[in-house]
């Protein structure tokens, strides 16, 4: 049976046997080949050191492959990264340390001032950005008088005013208390409901993978596993990653928050 | 360096009390390229003035450091390690040998070097008060403008390389203080060897800063950092005619 055009997956990252070797010769990666298609909602997971946070650096061209070709949207990354900036954006572990800005507008309106727009178009990008992650009227703030999940939802509009089509979040809940995680969540949820491609490291699966179409585990800089979360997850504590609650009560897998 | 605990010192939310607060405050409406031009004019002149006009021009930064809701005491505390430097200029200006190499200190020779200090502490003032109420943004956009017209000079590169200086002094003096705060938690104070002391702390400071130099790089080049960005739109308004005219004035005073 042929698939209707509108329907056939489309990719938007391919990596194509991927390695790569930390500057002491430790080998971070071993032969990566992966394909995200446009509209995924992809976890990551992996136990500390497995190689999760190189790989997207490697989608955003902040790393290049030793070995092995990564693609965004068919150009290769190596060749033109910054082409692959402005379609991946990737939100760090570390809030923190992705402000640049004095204020909420200038963090923001960081990504679109390197591109060059007009001031008038900068402006409404950071309107919706701000809108987006529900932040609009903390403008004027002072980016690090914002609480932990304000930060990070801050980080996530500075990442969302450079329009990219892929949203990467390496690790986005760490460090988030009760309240913070769930709006962060259901800003990622909106987002992937909006159309945005997201990938999502973890090594904690509890809170988001109820909202993933697919799993992919890692291990010692290898992907060991790569399916429906539903499949992938039976097993996972052999892979240092533990399992959520509901999966590990039998209940399979449930949502984090109602 | 790694003296006794402080009391309500800064959160990384508060950062420190150097660094752009967002405000409304006159200082903060004004266009950047006046308040460097009247800081520059200001600064010059207060090398060479006397007392009255530091009188005055102390009297001004009173003024402006309450309109920008700046405290001095937080200040004085983040700028303690300069006021070591201003007393050991006090010292080398003041104290004298006699014929039988006995130090001496003659009110002359102190108030001239209380005098010097005097300019020193205003000009650091001023370069605070700058960088409190200017975004480093607009800053670097003032400097570009300010620099266009020198030849040889790339005006952009200049000007990102002043402004990350700006942005990353409060970040860098806030990780000196969690670094100061991490050794005493440990019982650095027990060390009696100063030298010991200062080395843990340096290269743990130079370690930490180099790090997030690092974080700050990936973080830039993920949002297609460029020296070519766009700029604040800068625009001169009446406030501007007048603060000029304020500082004029009190330029004039140096006279």
């Amino acid at each position: 049976m042929s698939i209707a055009p509108e329907h056939k997956p489309v990719s938007i990252i391919e990596t194509s046997n991927l390695c790569h070797c930390f500057s002491d010769g430790t080998k971070s990666l071993s032969d990566i080949s992966l394909t995200f298609n446009t509209g995924e909602f992809t976890v990551i997971a992996g136990a500390n050191g497995s190689g999760k946070t190189t790989l997207l650096r490697h989608f955003n061209g902040l790393l290049f492959p030793e070995s092995g070709t990564v693609s965004v949207s068919g150009k290769s990354v190596k060749k033109d990264p910054m082409a692959a900036r402005k379609q991946v954006g990737m939100v760090f572990q570390d809030a923190e340390s992705q402000i640049v800005g004095d204020t909420v507008y200038d963090d923001v309106a960081f990504g679109p001032e390197n591109l060059r727009l007009q001031r008038a178009q900068i402006d409404r990008r950071v309107s919706q950005a701000l809108s987006d992650v529900n932040l609009t009227g903390f403008e004027e703030r002072c980016p690090h008088h914002l609480s932990g999940g304000e930060k990070r939802r801050l980080a996530i509009a500075g990442v969302l005013a450079m329009t990219p089509r892929v949203l990467l979040m390496d690790e986005p809940f760490s460090n988030l208390d009760y309240p913070s995680t769930c709006t962060v969540l259901s800003q990622v949820v909106k987002l992937h409901e909006e159309g945005h491609t997201i990938i999502i490291t973890t090594h904690d699966l509890e809170k988001v993978i109820a909202h993933a179409q697919r799993l992919v585990v890692m291990e010692k800089g290898c992907v060991v596993r790569d399916g429906l979360p539903e499949e992938v997850i039976v097993g996972i504590e052999q892979f240092g990653i533990r399992p959520p609650c509901s999966v590990q009560l039998g209940k399979g897998i449930q949502p984090w928050v109602n | 360096m790694l003296g006794s605990a402080r009391k309500g010192y800064s959160t990384m939310g508060e950062l420190t009390a150097i660094g752009f607060k967002p405000g409304s405050s006159p200082l903060h409406r004004l266009d950047p390229r006046t308040k460097q031009l009247v800081l520059m004019a200001l600064s010059v002149t207060t090398l060479w003035a006397d007392v009255p006009f530091l009188v005055v021009n102390s009297m001004v930064m009173m003024v402006l450091f309450h309109s920008a809701h700046l405290h001095a005491r937080r200040l004085f505390l983040e700028i303690r390690y300069f006021l070591f430097f201003l007393f050991f200029v006090f010292v080398v200006r003041a104290v004298s040998f006699s014929d039988q190499m006995f130090p001496v200190i003659t009110p002359n020779e102190a108030a001239e070097a209380l005098t010097v200090c005097w300019r020193l502490l205003l000009i650091v003032f001023m370069g605070v008060l700058l960088m409190s109420t200017t975004r480093t943004a607009d800053i670097r956009a003032a400097l570009i403008w300010g620099m266009k017209p020198l030849p040889f000079v790339n005006e952009r590169m200049a000007a990102t390389m002043v402004g990350l200086v700006v942005r990353f002094l409060p970040l860098i003096l806030f990780q000196a203080n969690e670094i100061g705060d991490a050794m005493r938690a440990r019982g650095i104070e027990r060390r009696r060897n100063p030298l010991i002391r200062l080395i843990k702390f340096t290269t743990t400071l130079f370690r930490r800063v180099f790090l997030r130099a690092d974080e700050l790089v990936d973080t830039m080049q993920a949002r297609c950092y460029s020296e070519h960005r766009t700029l604040p739109e800068l625009s001169f308004s009446r406030n501007d005619i007048i603060a000029i005219g304020v500082g004029i004035l009190v330029l004039l005073s140096a006279c």
